[in-house]
């Protein structure tokens, strides 16, 4: 008997992640074709913005996709008081995100980074806000899962609603991994 | 290793490499091998991301497989881009 493949909270969030990736693909792909024909931009831009605001939105996409990961460990356990307690730690943190990336455009602005400036900036200021709405998107689903898991819809033996969130969520996360050197880092 | 340990440890290494990747955008100059270097550390941290939490390992191989090249593609792009960046433009650019 073959055992089916195992597709992490369902194949509708994977159909949403696959959609994610490719537009992200896309957008890498549209970065580098910039970066090559206009290197000088990108090999100035990175010290234009504020290192220690990407720095600090890694360390709270992490961490949350971290504590996501350990609601998720909780709940496989039959823990849905100790699931809920660890979203909310990934609820409480990722929340910085959001907060960080307003005070960042606002440094932005005060430095001149604005989105009608070089390619560098336009390229920054295009991927990173369609990175906000797709945290702000997980944000939302937050939230939902924290009601369902708060409300005992969850069990040890049936929970694909949460691993759909923290599959969306991880991917998100890795998205940002891949941002984060190409505007901040990478000389 | 419990799972709950492998998941602490993958956090404190994910923070050594992002502190890490600070001081690179600080400090370091444009070369080969700082290239190679934050292409590596990108490729890492993903696939610490993949493996110790969304644990793909045990997921269907299609949707492990295609995650996986995923992490790869901007590591690969940004050491292809370093060595072969003036030919691919020339490449790429519309004809006059």
């Amino acid at each position: 008997m073959t055992v089916p493949a195992r597709i992490p909270g369902g194949k509708a969030i994977w159909v949403g992640i696959f959609a994610e990736l490719t537009e992200f693909t896309l957008m890498f792909l549209v970065y580098f074709f910039a970066r090559i024909n206009h290197p000088q931009a990108f090999h100035e831009g990175p010290q234009k913005l504020s290192l220690a605001a990407g720095t600090a939105n890694t360390v709270i996409m992490l961490s949350s996709s971290y504590f996501v990961a350990r609601a998720v460990l909780a709940m496989r356990k039959g823990r849905s008081d100790i699931t809920l307690r660890w979203l909310f730690a990934a609820f409480a943190t990722a929340v910085g995100y959001p907060v960080i990336k307003v005070l960042e455009i606002r440094w932005n602005l005060d430095h001149g980074v604005v989105g009608r400036g070089d390619v560098f900036q336009m390229s920054y200021y295009y991927l990173t806000f369609n990175h906000l709405v797709h945290v702000s998107w997980g944000l939302l689903g937050m939230v939902w899962i924290m009601f369902r898991t708060g409300f005992g819809a969850y069990t040890a033996n049936n929970h694909s609603g949460l691993i759909a969130f923290a599959s969306y969520w991880h991917a998100t996360d890795l998205i940002w991994l891949m941002i984060f050197p190409l505007f901040y880092v990478l000389p | 290793m419990t799972t709950a340990s492998k998941l602490n440890l993958s956090w404190l290494i994910l923070m050594i490499l992002t502190l890490s990747g600070m001081l690179v955008g600080e400090y370091a100059e444009a070369g080969f091998w700082i290239t190679v270097s934050v292409a590596g550390v990108t490729a890492l941290k993903g696939r610490l991301i993949i493996d110790q939490f969304m644990e793909l390992g045990q997921a269907s191989p299609l949707i492990c497989r295609i995650v996986k090249i995923f992490g790869l593609v901007v590591p690969a792009l940004m050491i292809l881009t370093y060595l072969l960046g003036p030919e691919l433009a020339q490449v790429t650019q519309l004809p006059d």
